[in-house]
């Protein structure tokens, strides 16, 4: 094998590597969840105006459901997807983040879950 | 001739950082973040009635509502004209005439021309607004995004802008005050 040819290999697999990585399989949807103090309606309620209050719009929102849906309009698109359950002295929150339609790992939605827990008051 | 194959292969080495969709560092949020005139506390005008009164009068269509929660989410639809820069779409144009000159001769002609260039399109742009009437505040978010004729995204962004938030909020005091 000529060098020029060791090259032109190397090239070919530097042009599909990226394809590859990019076409991998989707990773398993992982939310964060954590307790929060209030109870599911008062989680709800300040989980809504967080969102609002970062310029996200609510698509859907059911308080008996305990679910809230909401996007963000910035390239590629943004999607964050809540459950609040309630739990003992408390509710229980899942919070699913979404970009372009891939899973954003959960660790970026920690800040937020810290503001909910520091505004329904420590419990 | 190696110096020309390593020119290339830094070429792709580029490419591949530019390619993929990197994940971001922090949960993104609009920007700018919607300004303070989205948020202002809640008075006994200021209902779920008012604000659906508010937003079906400036021509929104209300998506979904939650009586417990106090959110209402709406939408509108507008065709609007935009400026095409980037993509222009092929203009096909034809010209034809014919004419007999009665006994003596007779003639047709036939042009085509076919060019392309940036103009202005016909767009549709849609406007979505959640408001939310918690139990201190009203606060309210608004994102506009435009697509083309082809059903295309051509823009996306956040819109929750003072001026648009002001309006609202004076269009459900009114709402308040004649019901």
């Amino acid at each position: 094998m000529t060098a020029r040819m060791r090259v032109m290999t190397l090239m070919v697999v530097l042009l599909l590597g990226p394809l590859a990585g990019c076409a991998s399989t989707p990773a398993p949807v992982e939310p964060l969840s954590g307790r929060l103090a209030g109870s599911v309606s008062e989680a709800l309620d300040a989980s809504v105006r967080l969102l609002l209050e970062r310029g996200y719009v609510v698509r859907h929102a059911d308080g008996d459901l305990g679910r809230v849906e909401a996007v963000l309009a910035r390239w590629p698109g943004y999607r964050i997807r809540l459950q609040v359950e309630p739990a003992e002295r408390g509710s229980r929150i899942e919070m699913t983040a979404f970009q372009g339609g891939h899973p954003l790992p959960p660790a970026l939605l920690q800040p937020w879950l810290m503001t909910l827990r520091s505004r329904l008051g420590a419990g | 001739m190696m110096g020309g194959y390593g020119k290339v292969l830094a070429v792709i080495g580029c490419l591949m950082l530019a390619g993929c969709q990197t994940t971001p560092s922090r949960m993104p949020e609009a920007e700018p973040l919607p300004a303070a005139a989205c948020q202002w506390p809640v008075t006994e005008q200021t209902g779920l009635v008012q604000v659906v009164g508010a937003l079906e009068r400036r021509g929104f269509l209300v998506r979904d509502t939650d009586t417990a929660l106090g959110v209402v989410s709406a939408e509108r639809t507008r065709r609007v004209l935009y400026h095409n820069a980037v993509s222009p779409r092929p203009r096909l144009g034809g010209f034809l005439f014919g004419g007999s000159g009665g006994h003596v001769s007779s003639g047709i002609g036939l042009g085509v021309g076919f060019g392309g260039g940036p103009g202005y399109d016909e767009a549709t742009r849609l406007e979505r607004v959640s408001v939310q009437v918690g139990k201190q505040q009203v606060t309210v978010s608004r994102d506009i995004q435009l697509f083309d004729w082809r059903g295309q995204q051509v823009e996306s962004r956040t819109a929750s802008d003072g001026r648009f938030c002001q309006t609202l909020r004076d269009a459900m005091a009114g709402e308040g005050s004649s019901s």
